[in-house]
């Protein structure tokens, strides 16, 4: 962006200073000898994975650190007051007095950070009454005003709305101005934008940057994602494992990061650069070299409606059909990876779930050519039986399969080597036939995930967001991996993502949805290169620098 | 943010297994004492439960009588251990019955739902609105009394707790990932419900089977107490409470033996099950 500032002048005091930070969960060490420090109008980004203490050491700061942890070195200066020395007991009084007022913290659960029973005008109210001595009658307007500055609409409505009656992207920007309405020094925002959809999430970012600007704090932002980072931060620390490994300014650190691992997270960002060894090609290769032949589909959907039956919960109460998928009308070649992008609540789920029959209040035509299609899902942590082993677990499908149809049961032994091939294939060794999941990690899982789904080998695979809940770097072997297991095996993917980058790196075709519609579909480079909808075009260029 | 909270909770458990699991011993050690008196109560005892001795009555413990004898001159040993026995056994076959009854029924209910989960939980409410007491006494009338009917009825009375603790695992469950692809694996129905989902469910239920193992022997000594369970002259806990009572005063020995055994057993089974709940706990939680 061109009003991103490349260089803060170093001289400048800053706004609040953390040093030699480290703090301690039982015998861990979960943040280890953190120095950061962040300027008056300047942006930090702190990077990480999951686990690299990047949220404890914004929770530190705040002074919202849990009982558990400790300070084991280090102290937090902020404008010169020291708020946080270790060894000694934090001043409550004392942070209270800054919290809110001075400093304050935007979370990433826009869903649970608001109070569900309160009118979201009264919830930040709170705030002015806790922290100044402003006459009562002009909350009210403060509090319209505050709404207004984030960019929310029919303000004097929303003062009385509840948490439940507002969209994700709406409440956020209610807790953003919670978090500035005293105009405080110091904003953290601790992956505010990872719960929202792509386009609301940029929305969110040029938001940040408008009130960075214009009130000229300081602002802790953490993040996940490399790529928000670098648009919204003038400079990035990169943790990992609770160390800072590097600090530099957001345009260094893409040019030229000095460390391995920066270059690593750099890398497993799904970019528009595509891959050289990408199966696409391949598969357009064999593609053309059976275009003689007429491609039989492994699953074709003609105009389907996909209904959900709401309140269902009572005996007698009428029930409602909502259509939540119409007119749904696509083919699925054997071997191709097809991209289904939208946002949440468009009808992705709906439509993968109709396809493989989970849901049967549909209108229309759905037809498999493959036995038994399997579904990868998004969370490794609930889509393995947590009290079966991983043997167990990949040999299951071959049994089910051998019960429903004589001609395909298999001895143990052959079952247990068909397990064992799996195993590799999905690029874990045998030792990991009697563990069961709850000993291994989140991207151990989606491996298992994929190799449950891959072993009876069926025509085609819906994975539902297979990577979203894995770190950058897991998430660019997963996709790997996933490509690999499509050469080798020839299955079909019906690849959702909320994600377009990632779509773009697996997928031959993609389909773009939106409110239950498919609006456009078509080959990859060509939907990229000329999107024809305006809401493609909306995705495509919120994404891109 | 939950990564972090996820990472203190792994810390404390952590910190749980350093210490080891007290309740899960200590839980062990005294059922175990228990079931194991009982146990030999079966097969021997140091006096005959039966033999009376007008001349022995109401003796104070003594090393001949390590408990005491109680009106008619027996040894409150033996009668305590075969009591305990026999109140243990009522106990785990009432556990059995409506435990068995009630993982079926919860199971099929909860993983089903529909009219017959409708029709099941408004039967099982109607039950609970009663007082379990009552409402096996109610049932012992029409029966009448003695060992078998006393089990038939506490297990039917104990059976629609089972249900609601299997039902509502089955439904926290059933729509569970890991379940969807079973199903898609085209796994039967019946394998879905008790290979695949049974197993998971098996910590919180064990934990509702030692309360009510608890439950079923505080039921069996309060049903005897009251003269309508195990009968004179075979000794049950309850039983012998109730012929205690008569005697507080001039022989306090007599309602202490019983009264112990029953507090000692009950508190046993209660930690043991938290140390059950914990242990697995421990184990399932390596999100």
């Amino acid at each position: 962006m061109e009003d991103r500032v490349g260089m803060f002048p170093k001289n400048e005091n800053p706004m609040i200073q953390i040093q030699n930070l480290s703090v301690c969960f039982g015998g861990t060490e979960a943040v280890k000898n953190v120095d950061l420090e962040i300027a008056r109008g300047e942006i930090l980004g702190v990077v990480g994975e999951s686990g690299s203490g990047k949220s404890v050491t914004a929770l530190t700061v705040m002074g919202l650190l849990s009982e558990s942890g400790r300070i084991t070195s280090g102290r937090v200066i902020f404008d010169k007051d020291v708020l946080i020395e270790s060894g000694e007991r934090l001043n409550r009084a004392l942070y209270r007095r800054y919290q809110g007022q001075r400093m304050s913290m935007v979370f990433q659960e826009p869903m649970t950070s608001l109070n569900p029973t309160r009118r979201v005008g009264a919830q930040v109210e709170e705030m002015l009454m806790l922290h100044t001595e402003l006459p009562r009658q002009q909350w009210r307007e403060k509090v319209l005003e505050s709404f207004v500055s984030v960019g929310l609409r029919d303000v004097e409505q929303l003062y009385n709305c509840y948490p439940h009656q507002l969209s994700g992207g709406m409440r956020q920007r209610v807790m953003i101005a919670m978090a500035v309405i005293l105009h405080p020094d110091l904003i953290v925002a601790d992956e505010p934008t990872t719960a929202l959809d792509v386009t609301v999430q940029n929305q969110i970012i040029a938001l940040l940057r408008e009130i960075n600007q214009k009130e000229h704090n300081a602002m802790l932002f953490i993040t996940h994602d490399l790529n928000l980072a670098r648009r919204l931060c003038h400079r990035i620390a990169v943790m990992k494992d609770g160390r800072v490994v590097e600090t530099q300014s957001a345009k260094d650190i893409f040019e030229n990061p000095r460390e391995e691992y920066t270059r690593s997270l750099i890398q497993a960002v799904p970019t528009r650069v595509r891959c050289k060894a990408r199966p696409g090609e391949s598969a357009t290769g064999t593609g053309s070299a059976v275009s003689g032949e007429i491609r039989r589909p492994v699953l074709e959907v003609h105009d389907l409606n996909v209904y959900y039956q709401e309140g269902t919960n009572s005996l007698f109460g009428r029930r409602k059909r909502r259509r939540v998928v119409s007119g749904a009308d696509f083919v699925l070649y054997p071997g191709e990876v097809m991209g289904l992008v939208g946002e949440s609540g468009c009808g992705k789920s709906s439509l993968s779930k109709a396809i493989l029959g989970m849901n049967r209040n549909v209108e229309g035509e759905i037809r498999h050519f493959s036995t038994r299609p399997q579904m990868i899902f998004q969370d490794p942590y609930s889509s393995l039986n947590p009290s079966r082993t991983v043997g167990w677990l990949l040999q299951e499908p071959l049994r089910a399969a051998g019960r429903l149809d004589k001609s395909r049961q298999m001895s143990e032994a052959d079952m247990r080597a068909a397990a064992c091939d799996m195993l590799r294939r999905v690029g874990l060794d045998e030792s990991c036939m009697n563990r069961k999941p709850s000993q291994l990690s989140g991207g151990q899982r989606q491996r298992i995930s994929i190799g449950q789904a891959l072993i009876t080998r069926p025509g085609f695979v819906i994975a539902d967001e297979p990577v979203s809940a894995l770190d950058v770097t897991l998430q660019a072997q997963i996709m790997e991996l996933m490509q690999r297991l499509q050469e080798e095996l020839g299955v079909a993917y019906l690849f959702i993502s909320h994600d377009i980058n990632v779509v773009y790196r697996m997928s031959d075709r993609i389909m773009v949805m939106k409110d239950g519609e498919i609006v456009e579909q078509g080959d990859t480079e060509e939907l990229f290169a000329h999107p024809r909808e305006a809401y493609t075009k909306l995705l495509l260029q919120e994404d891109l620098e | 943010m939950t990564q972090d909270e996820s990472r203190t909770k792994v810390y404390r458990l952590k910190g749980l297994k350093q210490r080891g699991n007290p309740y899960l011993w200590i839980g062990l050690f005294m059922t175990g004492t228990a079931v194991l008196m009982a146990l030999v109560g079966f097969f021997w005892t140091p006096c005959s439960t039966t033999a009376m001795s007008a001349a022995e009555r109401f003796c104070a413990p003594s090393p001949g009588h390590p408990f005491g004898t109680d009106n008619f001159g027996r040894d409150i040993l033996s009668r305590v251990m075969k009591g305990a026995g026999s109140t243990i056994f009522i106990s785990s076959l009432v556990v059995f019955f409506s435990g068995g009854l009630g993982i079926v029924i919860g199971a099929l209910t909860g993983y089903f739902g529909g009219l017959l989960d409708e029709i099941v939980m408004r039967f099982t409410d109607a039950v609970n609105g009663f007082p379990s007491i009552l409402l096996a006494l109610v049932m012992i009338s029409i029966l009448g009394s003695g060992k078998k009917n006393l089990i038939l009825s506490l297990g039917i009375v104990f059976t629609p707790s089972f249900v609601r603790i299997v039902r509502s695992e089955f439904i926290r469950l059933r729509d569970a990932d890991y379940i969807s692809r079973a199903r898609l694996m085209g796994v039967g129905r019946l394998r879905i419900l008790f290979v695949h989902i049974l197993p998971n469910i098996f910590s919180t239920f064990w934990v509702s089977v030692m309360i009510g193992f608890n439950n079923g022997i505080l039921a069996e000594s309060g049903m005897s107490y009251l003269g309508i369970g195990v009968r004179p002259p075979d000794a049950s806990l309850g039983e012998m409470l109730s012929d205690a009572q008569g005697y507080l005063l001039r022989a306090p020995w007599y309602a202490l033996a019983p009264g112990l055994t029953i507090v000692w057993i009950v508190l046993g089974f209660s930690l043991l099950g938290e140390g059950i709940r914990q242990s697995s706990g421990e184990a399932s939680d390596g999100r």
